[in-house]
């Protein structure tokens, strides 16, 4: 890639940062909660995407920012209301801009009449305000305002004026006084600030400073005298004292020595251009105040404005993707090579290890900290996938003629870029699904006595251990009883099913259902709920839904903060040994013989805190061979994912830790039940369970032997750990 | 005469792409050591740590814009001699006047090219040999 077009590639990431900051505002505006600031950044968003487009050379996008930039403006200085007309054109045209971006990035070519309609309505508004009509400079070159006559001030003017601190002499004493430490001051960064204002010239005064055996650390025993020469008032360098001057002996005097008077030609430099410019208004209205140093030092003059002083230094870095990659892998090697460490340390005799295993332990707390850390710097605020949103809800709300409001909270939830890229498909297609099948029509709602505006509530906050995004609408919510009969006309379910509505609602979820009557190109053809389940079970996720007939409907997905380690459970089952994440372990125990019943149909099920658990042996589903009696036995307690429980049974809890998630589905291809592979601290591959898979094997293969199994396991101790 | 070799400028711009467009055009021009800062603060801090020969900043930036760091490098005791040039859009006249009230030394409008820069700084600090 040439440079040119690693800056044309730096300038379209910019762009993305810009719209959104457009749509931000604009949003904020029509919400009335924007102001001066806001409609400013909006404008200057635009105008830097004009600007960088000038300079890359895109047309068609120069001439439309030009216009939205030209109403933005006006909008600004007041020429212009921000109206609820005036924002609804403004929202559309931001999308053009989006499109015409898009285009420029893919270099395609720009149909001309692409953004026509919304070109003409930003002209409507700047021509029914009559305010600077089509700015026809556009074509002129770039060497315009010649008529100003804008003499370009040579700097041939600052020869001779070499010394850049220039301004007058102070003698400085600075004594700080026994306490001035103990109060967090530090003469050190007392004197840098002195030298930012000029020449310094200090000898530090030591004879104060007792012999080591007496000094106290906390103490100030050196003071400093010297001269500042500088172009700063007194009261400038009293500033810097500001938070000691109770604290020490401090004497700033105007040291006499003259020096070369310097003055006179800064303000030339300031009045040479007033004097050639011809039409300029009343030049004393805009005196340059702070061009003048004063030549006395007098401490009332309020002091000009000087650069803020806790120094800014740049707070971020772009960094390439594949660097934190590597980061990330090699904190993965970190987390195994740890394990493998630790696994030797444990199979030490115990006071030789005592001491290896404490530091350990510490080594553990680290590479915790640094996993932490780097995942962080992997994660993006789910924002960049929000900001697609408003743009989707105000099309689909055209396409179908209804009203609808996007809300969103939680765009700062910081996720793991790896799910935030495979968030953006199923999200779309939730809220497709929310207008197209629950928002109603304005007279719908009207008639049901709502608000005529529809409510889409787009949510994402963190919530323990994991990331929860919510999309609620208050729409019609989901019809139990159409659901049904299509179920039933499906043959999704069994004619004489009976279901609770919970379970009804649930079915949306199932492949092949679509409960709209017709096909719309809005919620596409069929794709269903079932592929967004999916895909946010491929990244480690859950979905859940909530529907209130006629009130609305809540899905909420819950999330993994990342793909590439988690906290997972090893446990050991018919000799083999696997890793359960500890995402989908409510608890685990050993139940006591007479909690297990034997229920018709062969399943077993465990009585927990009255409740009735259903219970599988993992050897079965793993199809390990008959499991072996043990009075050892744990069950474990899972989620499957919508909320339902079950138990596992295994043969050991080998302890929590770590692991590193390494995808077998290239190799492989999906295994029902597997959800990836990992290496342990012995160096062995041990295959990571997916709980919620377990769960849909379950129900298809209990078979009667499991629970008679059950049944056989006897003297069970109960142990909670979670 | 100055060498364009020789030129300290400091490139203030918030957008990184039109910063890099600018040093390229600098560099074009021969200028070798060259500073950027993405906003006001960065290019006083830049200014009072090292002398300059010029500074191009562009008007449009948050917080602080271009004609908000003029005068404060015009008020800043280390760097108020530094030669000024202002970025500016097409057709903004009314800021080119304001900008020499405040005491910029030149402007310059966007795009432009490195044969335009060379004859803006040329204009500012004499001929480049």
């Amino acid at each position: 890639m040439s440079s040119l077009d690693q800056l044309k590639q730096t300038f379209f990431d910019e762009c993305s940062e810009a719209l959104q900051q457009i749509e931000t505002g604009l949003t904020d505006i029509r919400e009335g909660h924007g102001d001066d600031d806001t409609i400013n950044a909006v404008f200057r968003s635009v105008h830097s995407v004009k600007g960088g487009a000038g300079i890359f050379g895109f047309e068609g996008l120069i001439k439309f920012a030009h216009v939205f930039e030209t109403v933005l403006d006006a909008m600004r200085s007041g020429k212009l209301a921000a109206t609820q007309d005036i924002i609804d054109v403004l929202l559309p045209a931001n999308d053009v801009l989006s499109d015409l971006i898009a285009m420029s990035r893919a270099g395609e070519a720009i149909p001309a009449n692409h953004g026509a309609e919304s070109h003409a309505a930003l002209e409507r508004l700047l021509g029914a305000n009559s305010v600077v009509g089509d700015e026809g400079d556009d074509n002129t070159p770039a060497e315009d305002f010649a008529d100003l006559d804008f003499m370009p001030i040579r700097s041939d003017a600052f020869d001779g004026a070499e010394e850049a601190s220039g301004g007058q002499s102070f003698r400085i004493v600075f004594r700080p006084g026994p306490d001035l430490l103990k109060r967090a001051n530090e003469p050190l960064y007392i004197i840098r600030e002195l030298k930012k204002l000029g020449e310094l010239d200090l000898v530090a005064e030591t004879d104060r400073l007792p012999p080591l055996s007496e000094l106290e650390p906390d103490r100030a025993y050196v003071g400093w005298t010297g001269t500042l020469r500088t172009a700063a008032t007194r009261a400038q360098i009293e500033e810097v004292f500001e938070f000691v001057v109770g604290d020490c002996e401090l004497d700033i005097a105007v040291d006499m020595a003259p020096l070369a008077a310097i003055d006179a030609e800064p303000l030339a430099v300031a009045a040479a251009p007033i004097a050639s410019m011809a039409p300029v208004a009343p030049l004393a209205e805009h005196p340059a105040p702070s061009i003048v140093p004063a030549p006395t030092a007098d401490a009332g003059e309020p002091p000009p404005p000087r650069a803020a002083a806790p120094k800014q230094v740049a707070t971020t870095m772009r960094v390439e993707l594949e660097k934190i990659d590597r980061v990330v892998n090699m904190v993965g090697e970190l987390v195994i090579a740890q394990a493998m460490l630790g696994q030797i340390v444990h199979g030490l005799p115990e006071e030789s290890s005592s001491r290896l295993a404490q530091v350990l332990d510490e080594v553990i707390h680290h590479t915790r900290e640094l996993k932490d850390s780097v995942m962080s710097m992997r994660a993006q605020s789910i924002g960049a996938v929000f900001q697609r949103m408003p743009r989707l809800v105000r099309e689909l709300a055209t396409k179908t003629g209804k009203k609808v409001r996007l809300e969103m909270h939680g765009e700062n939830t910081e996720v793991d870029r790896s799910i935030i890229e495979r968030l953006g498909d199923p999200l779309t297609h939730i809220i497709r699904n929310s207008i197209d099948h629950g928002i109603e029509t304005p007279q719908d709602r009207l008639a049901a006595g709502k608000n005529d505006e529809g409510t889409i509530r787009l949510a994402a906050e963190h919530r323990g251990g994991r990331i929860v995004v919510e999309v609620r609408d208050d729409g019609g919510g989901i019809d139990p009883d159409r659901v049904l009969k299509k179920a039933k006309a499906k043959g999704l379910v069994s004619p004489d099913a009976v279901l609770t509505e919970d379970e009804i609602t649930n079915l949306i979820f199932l492949p092949g259902f679509s409960t709209a009557e017709t096909i719309s190109d809005i919620s596409g053809r069929g794709v269903g709920m079932d592929v967004v389940r999916r895909n946010i079970q491929d990244v480690g996720g859950r979905i859940s839904l909530k529907s209130e007939r006629g009130r609305g409907m809540t899905l909420q997905l819950a999330l993994p903060l990342t793909l590439a380690v988690m906290d997972g459970m090893v446990i050991k089952v018919g000799g083999q040994t696997y890793v359960l994440p500890m995402s989908a372990i409510v608890e685990c125990l050993r139940p006591s013989r007479s909690d297990i019943h034997n229920l018709l149909g062969g399943r077993g099920m465990l009585r927990l805190r009255g409740n009735l658990v259903p219970l599988v042996h993992l050897c079965d589903l793993l199809d390990l061979g008959m499991p072996t009696d043990s009075d050892e036995r744990v069950v474990i307690i899972a989620d499957a994912g919508d909320g339902t429980r079950f138990g596992l049974i295994v043969d050991e809890l080998c302890g929590h830790q770590q692991v590193v998630v390494k995808s077998m589905e290239e190799s492989y291809g999906t295994v029902p039940g597997v959800g990836g592979a990992t290496i342990l601290g012995n160096g062995r591959v041990a295959l990571i369970l997916d709980v919620e898979k377990l769960s849909d094997l379950a129900v298809s293969q209990t078979s009667p032997l499991a629970a008679a199994r059950v049944g056989s396991t006897d003297q069970q101790v109960a142990m909670v750990v979670n | 005469m100055p060498v364009a070799a020789g030129l300290k400028v400091l490139v203030v711009d918030d957008q990184n792409s039109v910063r890099q467009m600018t040093r390229m055009t600098l560099e074009q021009i021969g200028v070798r050591h060259i500073h950027e800062a993405e906003n006001g603060k960065q290019a006083i801090d830049t200014a009072s740590l090292q002398p300059l020969d010029l500074i191009i900043s562009d008007y449009n930036m948050p917080e602080m814009d271009g004609l908000g760091l003029l005068r404060a490098v015009r008020g800043h005791p280390a760097a108020r001699r530094v030669p000024f040039i202002l970025v500016t859009g097409r057709g903004d006249r009314e800021l080119v006047v304001k900008a020499a009230q405040a005491g910029a030394n030149n402007y310059v409008v966007k795009p432009f090219t490195a044969d335009i820069l060379r004859t803006k700084i040329e204009q500012v600090v004499g001929r480049l040999s």
